[in-house]
Protein backbone atom coordinates (compact mmCIF):
# COMPACT_ATOMS: atom_id res chain seq x y z
CA UNK A 1 0.00 0.00 0.00
CA UNK A 2 2.79 2.03 0.93
CA UNK A 3 4.39 1.75 -2.69
CA UNK A 4 1.36 2.07 -4.25
CA UNK A 5 1.00 5.50 -2.84
CA UNK A 6 4.52 6.21 -3.34
CA UNK A 7 4.30 6.09 -7.21
CA UNK A 8 1.99 8.74 -6.97
CA UNK A 9 4.75 11.23 -5.65
CA UNK A 10 6.28 11.28 -9.51
CA UNK A 11 9.83 11.70 -8.34
CA UNK A 12 10.89 11.81 -12.14
CA UNK A 13 11.72 15.26 -13.54
CA UNK A 14 9.95 16.90 -16.38
CA UNK A 15 12.31 17.71 -19.94
CA UNK A 16 13.74 20.51 -20.46
CA UNK A 17 12.30 23.49 -22.64
CA UNK A 18 12.89 24.05 -26.33
CA UNK A 19 14.90 26.56 -27.99
CA UNK A 20 13.43 29.77 -29.45
CA UNK A 21 13.84 28.64 -33.02
CA UNK A 22 12.04 25.05 -32.19
CA UNK A 23 9.14 27.05 -30.86
CA UNK A 24 8.77 29.24 -34.05
CA UNK A 25 9.06 26.14 -36.11
CA UNK A 26 6.49 24.07 -34.13
CA UNK A 27 4.47 27.29 -34.61
CA UNK A 28 5.29 27.78 -38.67
CA UNK A 29 4.14 23.94 -39.05
CA UNK A 30 0.92 24.43 -36.84
CA UNK A 31 -0.34 27.51 -38.62
CA UNK A 32 -0.24 26.07 -41.74
CA UNK A 33 -1.37 22.86 -41.29
CA UNK A 34 -4.37 24.08 -39.23
CA UNK A 35 -4.69 26.89 -41.95
CA UNK A 36 -5.17 24.35 -44.92
CA UNK A 37 -7.28 22.14 -42.70
CA UNK A 38 -9.53 24.96 -41.18
CA UNK A 39 -9.78 26.58 -44.93
CA UNK A 40 -10.98 23.32 -46.18
CA UNK A 41 -14.07 22.88 -43.43
CA UNK A 42 -15.27 25.95 -43.51
CA UNK A 43 -15.48 26.49 -47.57
CA UNK A 44 -16.20 22.90 -48.27
CA UNK A 45 -17.73 21.23 -45.35
CA UNK A 46 -19.06 24.14 -43.27
CA UNK A 47 -21.53 21.78 -41.16
CA UNK A 48 -21.57 21.97 -37.43
CA UNK A 49 -20.57 18.41 -37.08
CA UNK A 50 -17.65 18.57 -39.14
CA UNK A 51 -16.34 21.50 -37.70
CA UNK A 52 -15.70 19.15 -34.35
CA UNK A 53 -13.04 17.27 -36.75
CA UNK A 54 -10.91 20.29 -36.50
CA UNK A 55 -10.87 20.00 -32.79
CA UNK A 56 -9.21 16.46 -32.96
CA UNK A 57 -6.87 18.04 -36.06
CA UNK A 58 -5.66 20.76 -33.56
CA UNK A 59 -4.52 17.85 -31.29
CA UNK A 60 -2.62 16.11 -33.90
CA UNK A 61 -1.07 19.33 -34.81
CA UNK A 62 0.54 19.57 -31.61
CA UNK A 63 2.14 16.35 -31.77
CA UNK A 64 3.24 16.58 -35.73
CA UNK A 65 4.33 20.01 -35.57
CA UNK A 66 5.45 20.47 -31.73
CA UNK A 67 6.87 17.11 -30.91
CA UNK A 68 8.30 15.99 -34.19
CA UNK A 69 10.66 12.97 -32.71
CA UNK A 70 7.58 11.38 -31.23
CA UNK A 71 6.54 8.07 -32.15
CA UNK A 72 2.76 9.00 -31.78
CA UNK A 73 3.21 11.82 -34.34
CA UNK A 74 4.67 9.57 -37.06
CA UNK A 75 3.08 9.47 -40.29
CA UNK A 76 2.11 5.83 -39.55
CA UNK A 77 0.46 6.78 -36.76
CA UNK A 78 -1.40 10.00 -37.83
CA UNK A 79 -3.04 8.24 -40.76
CA UNK A 80 -3.32 5.14 -39.26
CA UNK A 81 -4.47 6.44 -35.48
CA UNK A 82 -6.93 8.49 -37.37
CA UNK A 83 -8.69 6.19 -39.72
CA UNK A 84 -8.61 3.31 -38.04
CA UNK A 85 -10.68 5.40 -35.49
CA UNK A 86 -12.88 7.02 -37.56
CA UNK A 87 -13.68 3.43 -38.89
CA UNK A 88 -14.02 2.30 -34.66
CA UNK A 89 -16.21 5.60 -34.21
CA UNK A 90 -18.49 5.11 -36.73
CA UNK A 91 -19.11 1.57 -36.37
CA UNK A 92 -19.70 2.31 -32.56
CA UNK A 93 -22.55 4.45 -34.31
CA UNK A 94 -24.25 2.66 -36.20
CA UNK A 95 -24.30 -0.23 -33.74
CA UNK A 96 -24.91 1.32 -30.51
CA UNK A 97 -26.20 4.65 -31.45
CA UNK A 98 -29.60 3.97 -29.20
CA UNK A 99 -27.68 4.42 -26.31
CA UNK A 100 -25.09 7.41 -27.37
CA UNK A 101 -22.87 7.41 -23.99
CA UNK A 102 -22.21 3.41 -24.79
CA UNK A 103 -21.16 4.49 -28.21
CA UNK A 104 -19.06 7.10 -26.97
CA UNK A 105 -17.75 5.04 -24.53
CA UNK A 106 -16.96 2.11 -27.25
CA UNK A 107 -15.50 4.70 -29.96
CA UNK A 108 -13.06 5.56 -27.55
CA UNK A 109 -12.05 3.08 -25.59
CA UNK A 110 -11.96 0.48 -28.75
CA UNK A 111 -10.11 2.65 -30.85
CA UNK A 112 -7.51 3.21 -28.26
CA UNK A 113 -7.28 -0.54 -28.20
CA UNK A 114 -7.16 -1.15 -31.87
CA UNK A 115 -4.18 1.62 -31.68
CA UNK A 116 -2.08 -0.01 -29.30
CA UNK A 117 -2.55 -3.62 -31.08
CA UNK A 118 -1.79 -1.57 -34.50
CA UNK A 119 1.01 0.39 -33.00
CA UNK A 120 -0.66 3.07 -34.45
CA UNK A 121 -1.25 5.30 -31.30
CA UNK A 122 -1.94 8.51 -31.82
CA UNK A 123 -4.12 10.45 -29.37
CA UNK A 124 -6.28 12.62 -31.55
CA UNK A 125 -7.55 9.33 -32.87
CA UNK A 126 -9.65 9.12 -29.61
CA UNK A 127 -11.32 12.25 -30.51
CA UNK A 128 -11.57 11.57 -33.96
CA UNK A 129 -13.89 8.30 -33.30
CA UNK A 130 -15.60 10.32 -30.38
CA UNK A 131 -16.87 13.00 -32.77
CA UNK A 132 -18.17 10.00 -34.90
CA UNK A 133 -20.61 9.47 -32.22
CA UNK A 134 -20.98 12.78 -30.59
CA UNK A 135 -21.02 14.87 -34.14
CA UNK A 136 -24.91 14.48 -34.82
CA UNK A 137 -26.61 14.45 -37.81
CA UNK A 138 -24.00 15.87 -40.13
CA UNK A 139 -21.68 13.34 -39.45
CA UNK A 140 -24.03 10.11 -39.04
CA UNK A 141 -25.56 10.82 -42.40
CA UNK A 142 -22.14 10.22 -43.35
CA UNK A 143 -21.96 7.30 -42.68
CA UNK A 144 -18.20 5.61 -43.53
CA UNK A 145 -17.78 7.98 -45.90
CA UNK A 146 -16.65 10.21 -42.80
CA UNK A 147 -13.27 7.98 -42.24
CA UNK A 148 -12.71 9.27 -45.75
CA UNK A 149 -13.13 12.24 -46.27
CA UNK A 150 -12.96 14.46 -43.99
CA UNK A 151 -10.51 12.69 -41.78
CA UNK A 152 -8.39 10.64 -43.82
CA UNK A 153 -8.29 13.83 -46.54
CA UNK A 154 -7.71 16.46 -43.70
CA UNK A 155 -4.54 14.18 -41.91
CA UNK A 156 -3.02 13.69 -45.45
CA UNK A 157 -2.87 17.55 -45.52
CA UNK A 158 -1.53 17.55 -42.00
CA UNK A 159 0.67 15.35 -43.44
CA UNK A 160 2.26 16.72 -46.23
CA UNK A 161 2.48 20.27 -44.32
CA UNK A 162 4.67 18.59 -42.03
CA UNK A 163 6.57 16.82 -44.60
CA UNK A 164 7.59 20.19 -46.17
CA UNK A 165 7.67 22.45 -42.85
CA UNK A 166 9.87 20.08 -40.85
CA UNK A 167 12.62 19.64 -43.18
CA UNK A 168 13.41 22.76 -43.23
CA UNK A 169 15.36 23.28 -40.42
CA UNK A 170 18.42 21.54 -40.68
CA UNK A 171 17.45 20.31 -36.56
CA UNK A 172 14.51 18.85 -37.68
CA UNK A 173 13.75 15.74 -40.21
CA UNK A 174 10.79 14.25 -40.13
CA UNK A 175 9.42 11.56 -40.37
CA UNK A 176 11.71 9.06 -37.92
CA UNK A 177 9.77 6.15 -39.80
CA UNK A 178 7.04 5.38 -42.48
CA UNK A 179 5.95 2.13 -41.64
CA UNK B 1 24.22 -18.24 -16.58
CA UNK B 2 23.35 -15.01 -18.82
CA UNK B 3 21.64 -13.23 -16.07
CA UNK B 4 24.74 -13.50 -13.80
CA UNK B 5 27.12 -12.01 -16.56
CA UNK B 6 24.66 -9.37 -16.40
CA UNK B 7 25.00 -9.08 -12.59
CA UNK B 8 28.60 -8.76 -12.48
CA UNK B 9 29.30 -6.00 -15.05
CA UNK B 10 28.90 -2.20 -13.58
CA UNK B 11 26.31 -0.83 -15.57
CA UNK B 12 27.69 3.23 -16.09
CA UNK B 13 24.78 4.38 -14.09
CA UNK B 14 23.71 8.18 -15.94
CA UNK B 15 21.83 10.20 -13.53
CA UNK B 16 18.62 11.93 -14.73
CA UNK B 17 20.06 15.08 -14.63
CA UNK B 18 22.78 13.85 -17.27
CA UNK B 19 19.80 12.71 -20.19
CA UNK B 20 18.39 16.54 -18.83
CA UNK B 21 21.88 17.66 -20.21
CA UNK B 22 22.00 15.65 -23.30
CA UNK B 23 18.80 16.55 -24.46
CA UNK B 24 19.33 20.19 -24.05
CA UNK B 25 22.16 19.94 -26.41
CA UNK B 26 19.69 17.94 -28.45
CA UNK B 27 17.25 20.01 -31.05
CA UNK B 28 13.78 19.68 -30.60
CA UNK B 29 11.52 18.09 -28.35
CA UNK B 30 12.23 14.69 -27.28
CA UNK B 31 9.00 13.20 -26.24
CA UNK B 32 10.34 10.51 -23.29
CA UNK B 33 10.86 11.63 -19.62
CA UNK B 34 14.48 11.76 -18.04
CA UNK B 35 14.09 8.73 -15.64
CA UNK B 36 12.36 6.76 -18.70
CA UNK B 37 15.54 7.31 -20.76
CA UNK B 38 17.92 6.09 -18.03
CA UNK B 39 15.42 2.81 -17.90
CA UNK B 40 15.97 2.44 -21.48
CA UNK B 41 19.79 3.47 -21.80
CA UNK B 42 20.40 1.12 -18.44
CA UNK B 43 18.68 -2.12 -20.04
CA UNK B 44 20.35 -1.08 -23.76
CA UNK B 45 23.40 -1.38 -22.14
CA UNK B 46 23.02 -4.61 -20.46
CA UNK B 47 21.88 -6.15 -23.71
CA UNK B 48 24.79 -4.39 -25.34
CA UNK B 49 26.81 -6.17 -22.93
CA UNK B 50 25.29 -9.15 -23.64
CA UNK B 51 25.95 -8.84 -27.24
CA UNK B 52 29.70 -8.59 -26.74
CA UNK B 53 29.73 -11.24 -24.08
CA UNK B 54 28.41 -13.69 -27.17
CA UNK B 55 30.16 -12.66 -30.13
CA UNK B 56 33.69 -12.93 -28.68
CA UNK B 57 34.82 -16.34 -28.39
CA UNK B 58 38.10 -18.12 -26.82
CA UNK B 59 39.80 -18.53 -30.05
CA UNK B 60 39.58 -14.52 -30.48
CA UNK B 61 41.70 -13.80 -27.74
CA UNK B 62 43.52 -17.03 -26.84
CA UNK B 63 47.57 -16.56 -26.46
CA UNK B 64 48.62 -19.37 -29.34
CA UNK B 65 50.60 -21.79 -29.41
CA UNK B 66 50.41 -23.10 -25.54
CA UNK B 67 53.85 -24.19 -24.59
CA UNK B 68 53.01 -27.31 -22.08
CA UNK B 69 54.73 -29.69 -19.56
CA UNK B 70 54.72 -33.47 -19.71
CA UNK B 71 53.38 -34.96 -16.82
CA UNK B 72 56.09 -37.69 -15.92
CA UNK B 73 58.65 -33.91 -15.97
CA UNK B 74 60.65 -33.73 -12.42
CA UNK B 75 59.28 -30.42 -10.39
CA UNK B 76 62.67 -29.27 -10.35
CA UNK B 77 62.53 -28.86 -14.34
CA UNK B 78 59.06 -27.86 -13.94
CA UNK B 79 59.62 -25.30 -11.59
CA UNK B 80 62.59 -23.80 -13.34
CA UNK B 81 60.60 -24.11 -16.88
CA UNK B 82 58.10 -21.79 -15.08
CA UNK B 83 60.76 -19.44 -13.86
CA UNK B 84 62.36 -18.90 -17.18
CA UNK B 85 59.16 -18.03 -18.91
CA UNK B 86 57.78 -16.28 -16.11
CA UNK B 87 54.52 -18.34 -16.27
CA UNK B 88 52.64 -18.93 -13.29
CA UNK B 89 50.86 -21.50 -14.78
CA UNK B 90 50.99 -24.07 -17.71
CA UNK B 91 48.84 -26.86 -19.04
CA UNK B 92 50.24 -30.98 -18.79
CA UNK B 93 49.88 -33.45 -21.85
CA UNK B 94 50.28 -37.02 -21.33
CA UNK B 95 52.24 -38.75 -24.02
CA UNK B 96 49.30 -38.17 -26.68
CA UNK B 97 49.17 -34.90 -26.54
CA UNK B 98 46.15 -34.33 -24.57
CA UNK B 99 45.70 -32.20 -21.69
CA UNK B 100 45.74 -34.28 -18.43
CA UNK B 101 46.21 -31.37 -16.32
CA UNK B 102 46.89 -28.04 -15.22
CA UNK B 103 50.35 -26.92 -13.24
CA UNK B 104 50.24 -24.15 -11.48
CA UNK B 105 51.89 -21.94 -8.70
CA UNK B 106 49.19 -22.81 -6.36
CA UNK B 107 49.81 -26.01 -6.71
CA UNK B 108 53.22 -25.54 -5.84
CA UNK B 109 52.28 -24.20 -2.81
CA UNK B 110 50.22 -26.50 -1.19
CA UNK B 111 52.53 -29.25 -2.04
CA UNK B 112 55.10 -27.35 0.20
CA UNK B 113 52.40 -28.19 3.01
CA UNK B 114 50.52 -24.37 3.21
CA UNK B 115 47.39 -23.58 5.05
CA UNK B 116 44.81 -22.29 3.29
CA UNK B 117 44.72 -19.66 1.82
CA UNK B 118 47.63 -20.09 -0.43
CA UNK B 119 50.06 -17.36 -0.60
CA UNK B 120 53.50 -16.16 -0.99
CA UNK B 121 53.30 -14.46 2.21
CA UNK B 122 53.13 -17.05 4.14
CA UNK B 123 56.18 -18.80 2.66
CA UNK B 124 58.25 -15.38 3.74
CA UNK B 125 56.39 -15.55 7.10
CA UNK B 126 57.36 -19.39 7.68
CA UNK B 127 60.92 -18.88 6.32
CA UNK B 128 61.11 -15.87 8.80
CA UNK B 129 60.32 -17.98 11.97
CA UNK B 130 61.64 -21.37 10.81
CA UNK B 131 65.04 -22.44 9.94
CA UNK B 132 65.45 -24.63 6.49
CA UNK B 133 63.98 -24.23 3.04
CA UNK B 134 60.32 -25.66 2.67
CA UNK B 135 60.84 -26.46 -0.91
CA UNK B 136 62.98 -29.22 -0.48
CA UNK B 137 59.75 -31.44 -0.33
CA UNK B 138 59.64 -30.99 -3.89
CA UNK B 139 62.40 -32.76 -5.19
CA UNK B 140 61.95 -35.99 -6.58
CA UNK B 141 58.41 -35.46 -7.39
CA UNK B 142 56.78 -35.20 -10.77
CA UNK B 143 54.16 -33.27 -12.30
CA UNK B 144 51.34 -35.27 -12.44
CA UNK B 145 51.99 -35.73 -8.73
CA UNK B 146 50.71 -32.11 -7.60
CA UNK B 147 49.24 -30.83 -10.78
CA UNK B 148 45.66 -29.78 -10.56
CA UNK B 149 43.58 -32.67 -12.42
CA UNK B 150 41.22 -33.25 -14.11
CA UNK B 151 41.75 -30.03 -16.11
CA UNK B 152 39.24 -27.64 -16.67
CA UNK B 153 39.22 -27.65 -20.27
CA UNK B 154 36.71 -25.95 -23.18
CA UNK B 155 36.70 -25.73 -27.17
CA UNK B 156 37.91 -22.84 -28.88
CA UNK B 157 34.04 -21.46 -29.51
CA UNK B 158 33.20 -20.71 -25.69
CA UNK B 159 32.36 -16.90 -25.75
CA UNK B 160 33.80 -14.59 -23.44
CA UNK B 161 31.11 -14.38 -20.97
CA UNK B 162 30.92 -18.03 -20.18
CA UNK B 163 34.98 -17.74 -19.95
CA UNK B 164 34.47 -14.98 -16.98
CA UNK B 165 31.58 -17.07 -15.44
CA UNK B 166 34.09 -20.50 -15.53
CA UNK B 167 37.01 -17.70 -14.30
CA UNK B 168 34.92 -16.97 -11.27
CA UNK B 169 32.89 -20.02 -10.29
CA UNK B 170 35.80 -22.08 -10.42
CA UNK B 171 37.86 -19.39 -9.29
CA UNK B 172 40.64 -20.44 -12.23
CA UNK B 173 43.36 -18.42 -13.48
CA UNK B 174 43.59 -19.63 -17.38
CA UNK B 175 41.75 -22.05 -19.00
CA UNK B 176 43.47 -24.61 -22.09
CA UNK B 177 41.28 -24.07 -25.10
CA UNK B 178 41.45 -27.76 -26.81
CA UNK B 179 40.20 -29.63 -30.03
CA UNK B 180 37.75 -32.62 -29.51
CA UNK B 181 40.74 -34.50 -29.32
CA UNK B 182 41.80 -33.02 -26.11
CA UNK B 183 45.05 -31.59 -27.67
CA UNK B 184 46.16 -27.63 -26.54
CA UNK B 185 45.30 -25.01 -28.87
CA UNK B 186 45.77 -22.43 -26.95
CA UNK B 187 45.31 -20.68 -23.73
CA UNK B 188 42.97 -18.06 -22.85
CA UNK B 189 44.49 -16.37 -19.44
CA UNK B 190 43.33 -13.97 -17.16
CA UNK B 191 45.50 -11.31 -19.07
CA UNK B 192 43.74 -12.15 -22.49
CA UNK B 193 40.63 -11.48 -20.97
CA UNK B 194 41.37 -8.46 -19.65
CA UNK B 195 42.63 -7.38 -22.62
CA UNK B 196 39.36 -8.78 -24.63
CA UNK B 197 37.56 -6.36 -22.35
CA UNK B 198 40.09 -3.18 -23.43
CA UNK B 199 39.71 -3.99 -27.27
CA UNK B 200 35.42 -4.34 -27.15
CA UNK B 201 35.44 -1.18 -24.32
Amino acid sequence: MNGYLQKMRGQGQSPPRVSLAEVCWSWLGSFLGIAAVALLHYKLLDQQGLMLLLGSFGASAVLIYGAVRSPLAQPRNLLGGHILSAVIGVTAFQWLGMYPWLAAAVAVSASIALMHLTRTLHPPGGATALIAVIGGQSVHKLGYLYVAMPVALGACIMLVIALVVNNIPKTRKYPEFWV
Amino acid sequence: MKNENASCSTTIDISEQDVIAAMKDIQGYIDISPGDFREVFQVAYKHALQRIWNSLVAQDMMTQPVQCLGADMDLIQAATFLAEKRFSGVPVVDTNGSIVGVLSEKDFLAKMGLGHPLSFMQIVAHCLTNKGCMATSLRNHAVSEIMTTPAITAGPEITLGEISSLFIDKQINRLPIVDTDGRPLGIVTRTDLVQSYCLTR
